[in-house]
């Protein structure tokens, strides 16, 4: 499907080149001895209208770097910025406001509300700002995900394949400035993965959609325009035009250099 | 398993915390009421043990039966020379004659007004009483020795003069003040002693006696020392044991705590069953939770009847503790509603509490077999969990009712309606509580089908209020089983709540519309309960001496055996009625009651199939049963102005009755007697009968709402301790609905939902689940308070009289209430962090 109206598309050239970027963000779990640095001056930026993935072995960051990214958790230093807006100075209810109005997300598993149907679901975001969402953009989006006659369907009369087009949907109902998505194929068999990724793709294509997609699956991260590399914290490596093999290659490359550092390090 | 139990009930113990406390305040309010009401027979077998002392036997006036509702019955007063009689029996060492009854007491011109009577007594030494002077001596012709602790607590010295009234009214001195065995005086009571003349003079009993008082002769056996003195004596005169006499006075005072005891037992027990849902409840969600855990134990080759063990194990534990810990805290409870009842009227003696071993296993067994019964279901539920469940990804979807459920519950259902309607209206008052039972049985039944549909009927409102009352409609609706538990224990206290205010505003109104067919323009009355002490006669006689008097007319009341019942009758005077209150007769007439017989009100007679000119067996204390013939019928409404459905004349009353005390007298003022101007001049007239209170008919009848509105207040306030107990479980449920919804609250608050519109959601719940129980509750309380009235009227008409104002305040009330359980959730939830709550384990 193509956009045969332009002004469904966002308007990117209002956009600033740089969606969100982190500036040498720390976060810390546990204490003393305990303690976790998941993010060590973690450093990247964003850039408008791509599709963006994050890898990393487990452990590396991944998604607390994206937690962080989004507002969902605080962090112990540096700076988080969507757009010109400083995260980190913002109160807990503005950050939510500032995920309802101008992010969207998608998990990997438990994204829809049981007691919603699928267009309630769909239109969560601007219901709970008191807004409607734009019949003709709400109609585009639904025919694009198949989801046309699932709207009257809950979450647990559809398929896994289904239920995560349907969070696809609420993620772009409010046409963000940003997506993010946690594994979103994490729990799709592979067929329905590959459809679920191709959508994200061309919305990042068609509609110049910012997206951050987190994953440690290489096929799905070839995908994405960029892959940003992480690794104890900090951003390694970056590939643009990824494909499945140079995802891999990189990825190896980087468990070597971790098996060579020494113990305790 | 049973290491496995004690360690799951550790494990779980905040969830479980709220559960225990239901079952220890539940249990808390069983062990008080039994503590306190334990106490209180106690310490009045004491004393009326401790007045007997030293008497073997005592001869009265035999009666057909000793006390009624709560009173002991007049006996007629014994002839001067039985005291010689049993004197000169052999086998008697030494006799006494008594003169006592109930007096009053007046202290500087203000009445003496203990709870509970005023005893006029005839002094005596040792070794007849327990009476040990503490000051002064004995009292002798003008003199009166009183019971300390009343001297204490009026200021009353040695040497200061008092009025004494009975019958005859005198000013005497206090020469002594007296001990009762140990104790300063009888509780609830006051003690005027006198000398023997004295007292006759004061009861008008010319040189008669109400008892004798006999101690036989060394070696000689009480028993038969009993019967010889029976045979002497004759059926005339009744000869007990002086201790059995005392166990008979003591019945009759005990009797009214029985009835606090089954009224505070029914509480209780409505406590412990809204208790018992909270527990059912909190089970089911937390075994909800655990069914992955308990499906891997089944794996693992649990059976399932380990599983069922695992979890009653875990009952057992929280209900022993919450039962000891209930019964522990129930003595302390046992003050609380001393104080309560106090408060509402309900003198009970005060003294150490008795705790019997009795209570302490009533209250272990009570909250141990409530917890295990209450958790018995969800247990069952969770043992046939299937071991696959443990593969299982996603939770299940709560299960819908099943179908055998259904039918029960409608069949139950229809039953109980049904029974309900017909036993109303057959006015059978045990029809209605079988009717009662089953409509709360199929309502426990139906509640998982009925609750989820009313929730989305009384929700409708909160769907135009955005997602957050959406989420929250849809969430209680989709837990049928969970909304059903916790709405039907609040609803089960407010329908009692609701119940108990449709009784109390009609037994009110009953005790208005009485007041329309008395013309008096004002009435003397007993300030006391009539049986506490009437008015003497006298009073009618000074009244109507009055020039501003146009008529008098005297009323009594007396008690009678309606086969095993007790019953109520009236006595007037056919003469003068007529000039204070307008009687409606349907048929007969009221003048007929001249030459004997009875009024029937109309429909009494016509459910007891009689008409004029039939017969009615009366048994009477005095004189055992007598057929009386039916002269007239009145109309119901007469008879409620009458106070009962049974009148007789004052000349008959005297055949049957020893009582010589009028209860109210009735006066027509004559033509230009300004209402004011002649309540002076009656107050003047009676000023020396301290408990003559001059009112008029409002005044009458709100003295008498107002005493019924104490009482109930009472029952609203016990019953408030069950809505308590509610709205913990909206509580608990809700809190424990946070913690298994964590996801879902997780995903809102990613996608946007702010704090506040979370927090407004699950106090939404609250309120949702609030008014499910207030439409059922009122709607039940309502439907079994109209049952109930017209099962109770079978002697009136009926009457129901709804307090709208009230029980608007109950449902804004319970509104409110739901709404600050559902605080501390909400908290909960709006602090819940956003990412524990979407990561994904």
């Amino acid at each position: 499907m193509t956009v045969t109206d332009p002004q469904l598309a966002p308007p990117p050239q209002t956009r600033p080149a740089i969606a969100a970027r982190a500036v040498d963000v720390v976060k810390t779990y546990g204490r003393g001895e305990a303690a976790v640095r998941a993010l060590d001056s973690a450093s990247v930026a964003i850039p408008a209208g791509e599709f963006t993935a994050v890898m990393g072995p487990s452990g590396s960051g991944k998604s607390t770097l994206i937690h962080a990214l989004a507002g969902l958790d605080g962090i112990d230093a540096g700076q988080v910025f969507i757009g010109d807006t400083d995260l980190t100075t913002l109160a807990e209810r503005d950050r939510t406001l500032l995920r309802r109005e101008r992010l969207g997300f998608v998990f990997q598993a438990f994204n829809l509300i049981p007691a919603l149907t699928a267009a309630e679901n769909i239109a969560l975001p601007l219901t709970l700002a008191g807004k409607r969402p734009d019949p003709a953009w709400m109609n585009e989006l639904v025919h694009m995900l198949g989801l046309a006659n699932r709207l009257d369907h809950r979450p647990g009369q559809l398929s896994g394949g289904q239920q995560q087009r349907v969070a696809v949907g609420r993620a772009l109902i409010a046409r963000p400035e940003l997506v993010f998505a946690d594994e979103p194929t994490g729990n799709l068999d592979s067929r329905s993965g590959a459809a679920l990724l191709a959508f994200l793709r061309d919305a990042a294509r068609t509609y110049g959609q910012t997206i951050v997609m987190v994953t440690h699956d290489p096929v799905a991260a070839a995908y994405a325009d960029r892959v940003v590399f992480l690794a104890d914290g900090r951003i390694v490596d970056e590939l643009t035009d990824p494909t499945a093999e140079t995802v891999l290659a990189r990825l190896a490359g980087l468990d070597a250099t971790r098996l060579d550092e020494p113990v305790g390090a | 398993m049973w290491r496995l139990s004690l360690s799951n009930a550790l494990a779980h113990r905040s969830r479980l915390a709220l559960t225990w406390l239901a079952v220890a305040l539940g249990v808390a309010f069983v062990a008080g009421s039994l503590v306190l009401t334990d106490t209180s027979t106690r310490l009045l077998d004491e004393q009326f043990r401790t007045t007997a002392a030293g008497v073997d036997l005592t001869v009265r006036g035999a009666a057909a039966f000793d006390a009624a509702m709560g009173v002991e019955v007049a006996r007629d007063p014994l002839p001067a020379d039985l005291a010689e009689r049993v004197a000169g029996t052999a086998g008697v060492d030494r006799v006494r004659p008594v003169a006592s009854g109930p007096g009053q007491l007046q202290v500087r011109g203000t009445a003496v007004e203990p709870a509970g009577p005023t005893i006029l007594g005839t002094w005596a030494e040792a070794p007849f009483t327990a009476y040990t002077l503490r000051a002064g001596h004995a009292p002798h012709g003008e003199e009166v020795v009183l019971d300390a602790a009343t001297a204490a607590d009026h200021g009353i010295a040695v040497g200061d003069t008092v009025t004494v009234s009975a019958t005859a009214s005198r000013p005497l001195r206090v020469v002594g003040l007296t001990g009762i065995g140990d104790g300063d005086g009888l509780t609830n009571s006051t003690v005027v002693l006198v000398d023997l003349p004295t007292a006759q003079t004061l009861l008008d009993l010319g040189s008669g006696v109400t008892a004798v008082d006999v101690i036989a002769a060394d070696g000689v056996a009480v028993p038969d020392l009993r019967a010889d003195l029976a045979a002497a004596l004759g059926a005339q005169y009744a000869v007990t044991g002086g201790q059995d006499a005392a166990a008979a006075s003591a019945d009759a005072a005990k009797e009214s705590i029985n009835y606090l005891r089954i009224v505070l037992l029914a509480l209780a027990a409505a406590g412990l069953v809204v208790g018992a849902f909270l527990i059912a409840n909190t089970f089911g969600i937390v075994l909800t939770h655990r069914a992955r855990e308990l499906a891997l134990l089944r794996a693992a080759g649990a059976t399932g009847r380990q599983v069922l063990g695992l979890v009653l194990g875990e009952a057992l534990l929280v209900g022993l503790t919450g039962a000891a810990g209930g019964t522990a805290v129930g003595v302390g409870a046992a003050y609380a509603l001393r104080g309560f009842a106090s408060s509402a009227g309900l003198a009970l003696p005060d003294g150490p509490l008795t705790v019997t071993v009795r209570t302490l296993v009533v209250g272990l067994v009570a909250g141990t077999l409530i917890t295990l019964l209450a958790a018995l279901g969800p247990a069952r539920r969770a043992a046939r969990t299937a071991p696959v469940e443990a593969m299982r990804v996603s939770d299940p979807a709560p299960a819908g009712p099943r179908r055998g459920r259904l039918i029960t519950g409608w069949i139950l259902l229809g039953l109980g309606v049904v029974q309900l309607g017909t036993a109303a209206l057959l006015r059978q008052i045990v029809g209605v509580g079988l009717g009662a039972v089953l409509l709360l049985a199929a309502l426990v039944v139906l509640g998982p089908v009925l609750a989820p549909r009313l929730a989305q009927a009384v929700g409708r409102p909160l769907t135009g209020l955005g997602v957050p009352g959406q989420l929250a409609r849809e969430s209680i609706v989709r837990n049928p089983r969970r909304t059903a538990a916790t709405a039907m224990a609040l609803a089960l206290g407010l329908a009692l709540i609701s119940f108990v205010a449709v009784l109390g505003s009609s037994v009110k109104a009953i005790g208005a519309s009485s007041t329309e067919a008395i013309t008096a323009d004002l009435l003397v009355q007993s300030s006391r309960d009539e049986m506490l002490g009437g008015l003497s006669p006298e009073v009618a006689a000074r009244v109507a001496a009055l020039p501003e008097v146009a008529a008098t007319s005297s009323v009594r009341f007396g008690h009678w055996l309606d086969g095993d019942m007790t019953s109520a009758l009236t006595a007037v005077d056919p003469a003068t009625l007529p000039q204070v209150a307008d009687v409606q007769m349907t048929g007969g007439a009221l003048a007929a009651l001249d030459g004997g017989g009875v009024v029937l009100a109309a429909d009494v007679a016509a459910e007891r199939g009689l008409t004029v000119g039939d017969t009615l067996a009366m048994t009477f204390s005095r004189d055992g049963e007598q057929r009386l013939r039916v002269v007239g019928l009145m109309a119901d409404d007469s008879a409620r102005a009458l106070s009962t459905s049974y009148v007789l004349s004052l000349g008959t009353y005297a055949q049957h009755f020893s009582e010589n005390v009028d209860a109210t007298v009735y006066v027509a003022l004559a033509d230009g007697v300004g209402p004011a101007a002649a309540r002076t001049a009656l107050r003047a007239a009676v000023a020396d009968f301290p408990n003559a209170e001059v009112l008029d008919q409002a005044e009458a009848a709100a003295g008498r709402a107002a005493a019924v509105g104490q009482v109930l207040g009472l029952i609203t306030v016990l019953l408030g301790f069950a809505v308590l107990i509610a709205l913990l479980g909206i509580t608990n449920t809700l809190a424990l609905s946070i913690v298994e919804r964590t996801r879902e609250i997780g995903l809102l608050r990613a996608v946007g939902m702010t704090r506040a519109q979370l927090s407004w959601m699950v106090r939404a719940e609250a309120v949702l689940i609030a008014a499910v129980a207030v439409v059922t509750g009122v709607a039940l309380g309502l439907g079994l308070a109209a049952a109930t009235l017209a099962g109770l009227s079978a002697d009136n008409a009926l009457v129901i009289e709804v307090p709208v104002g009230q029980l608007l305040a109950v449902v804004a009330t319970a509104v409110l209430a739901g709404l600050v359980a559902g605080l501390l959730p909400a908290r909960r939830a709006a602090r819940l962090d956003v990412l524990t709550a979407i990561a994904t384990q």
